[in-house]
């Protein structure tokens, strides 16, 4: 009988948000603070690239072979502009759908390895297209545009150098995820032999930013990420 | 006119394991063409080759004239291998 008058007097409590003058009532039950959501996928809006592309802009044709990884470009890439190409290129970053992903990838891929000389002017407009795509929170997109500033870093001299400024525009989520690893006991994360673990990718690409980032990078990374360790200094 | 003036090859051989070789000739087959004796009488033009490793940088592709852009390490997969054709003149 006890246990059926207390299941009743649990049901007579009044719900309510915690600081509220509700919640000093004797039949209060004060409700646990809401999810704030900060590992929540945060979907991005249609993008400029994906406009781009489906009016025909970009000077690209997909080959249907059985390779699927190579796209034909129409016109020469050394003569292409890079400060309007490569920024659109890095804005369909967050796109998760084909064939834009594969599209916006590929193109940055063979801009970056055969740009040379013409990506470090253009740097400055890369970073919000950068930023965006780690924003968006989705464990793929995070994965590739992590790959992508490690390409970046080493496509030419000067570019991680020329990085160490925007650090607090891309290190917060790095920060976010940098322990994102899941506990599987003995279990086999397949993700790390895919190389798509975002810890371990972010750790690298963290070393990739100090080893070419000067002399200035290290301490830039930890201010904004204080377990950041050197993989210079030890 | 311009096949005419192609060389025309002898025999081929199907390569068994990876080689600079033939990974040129994956290269050159990606871009339609038989090897670099053919581009280079087709096109006229020399062949971009990557300073580290020497492998072909770009190629116009044969049908319509597309630029194909290739990267400095190895691209030709293992399982890509047996599908090359090495022509012998």
């Amino acid at each position: 009988m006890a246990l059926i008058q207390r299941k009743d007097s649990d049901k007579e409590k009044l719900a309510c948000q915690g600081f509220t003058v509700k919640s000093l009532l004797k039949n209060a039950k004060v409700l646990p603070p809401p999810n704030v959501g900060a590992f929540s996928e945060r979907p991005s809006k249609p993008t400029a690239f994906r406009k781009f592309y489906l009016r025909g802009d970009f000077p690209i044709a997909l080959e249907h072979d059985t390779k699927g990884n190579k796209i034909a470009w129409k016109v020469e890439i050394e003569k292409l502009d890079y400060h309007h190409y490569l920024p659109l290129f890095f804005d369909g970053l967050c796109e998760t759908e084909h064939p834009f992903e594969f599209f916006a990838r590929q193109g940055i891929h063979d801009m970056l390895e055969h740009g040379g000389n013409k990506i470090l002017p253009v740097i400055p407009q890369l970073i919000i297209p950068i930023k965006n795509a780690l924003n968006t929170r989705n464990p793929r997109v995070i994965c590739v545009t992590l790959k992508i500033l490690q390409q970046l870093v080493l496509s030419a001299d000067m570019i991680g150098e020329a990085l160490v400024p925007y650090y607090r525009q891309i290190l917060p989520i790095f920060n976010l995820f940098k322990n994102f690893n899941s506990n599987l006991g003995d279990g086999i994360d397949y993700s790390q032999q895919k190389r798509e673990n975002i810890g371990d990718l972010i750790n690298e690409t963290l070393e990739v930013f100090e080893r070419h980032g000067g002399e200035d990078a290290f301490i830039n990374i930890k201010y904004m990420i204080p377990t950041y360790e050197s993989c210079m200094l030890n | 006119m311009a096949d005419l003036q192609v060389q025309q090859p002898k025999s081929l051989i199907r390569p068994k394991s990876w080689s600079a070789e033939v990974e040129d000739a994956y290269r050159f087959q990606l871009a339609g063409y038989r090897d670099e004796l053919e581009y280079i009488a087709l096109t006229k033009a020399d062949v971009p080759r990557w300073p580290e490793t020497g492998f072909v940088k770009k190629l116009q592709r044969k049908k319509d004239g597309y630029f194909y852009y290739y990267n400095r390490a190895r691209e030709c997969s293992d399982k890509d291998i047996h599908k090359c054709k090495i022509y012998v003149y």
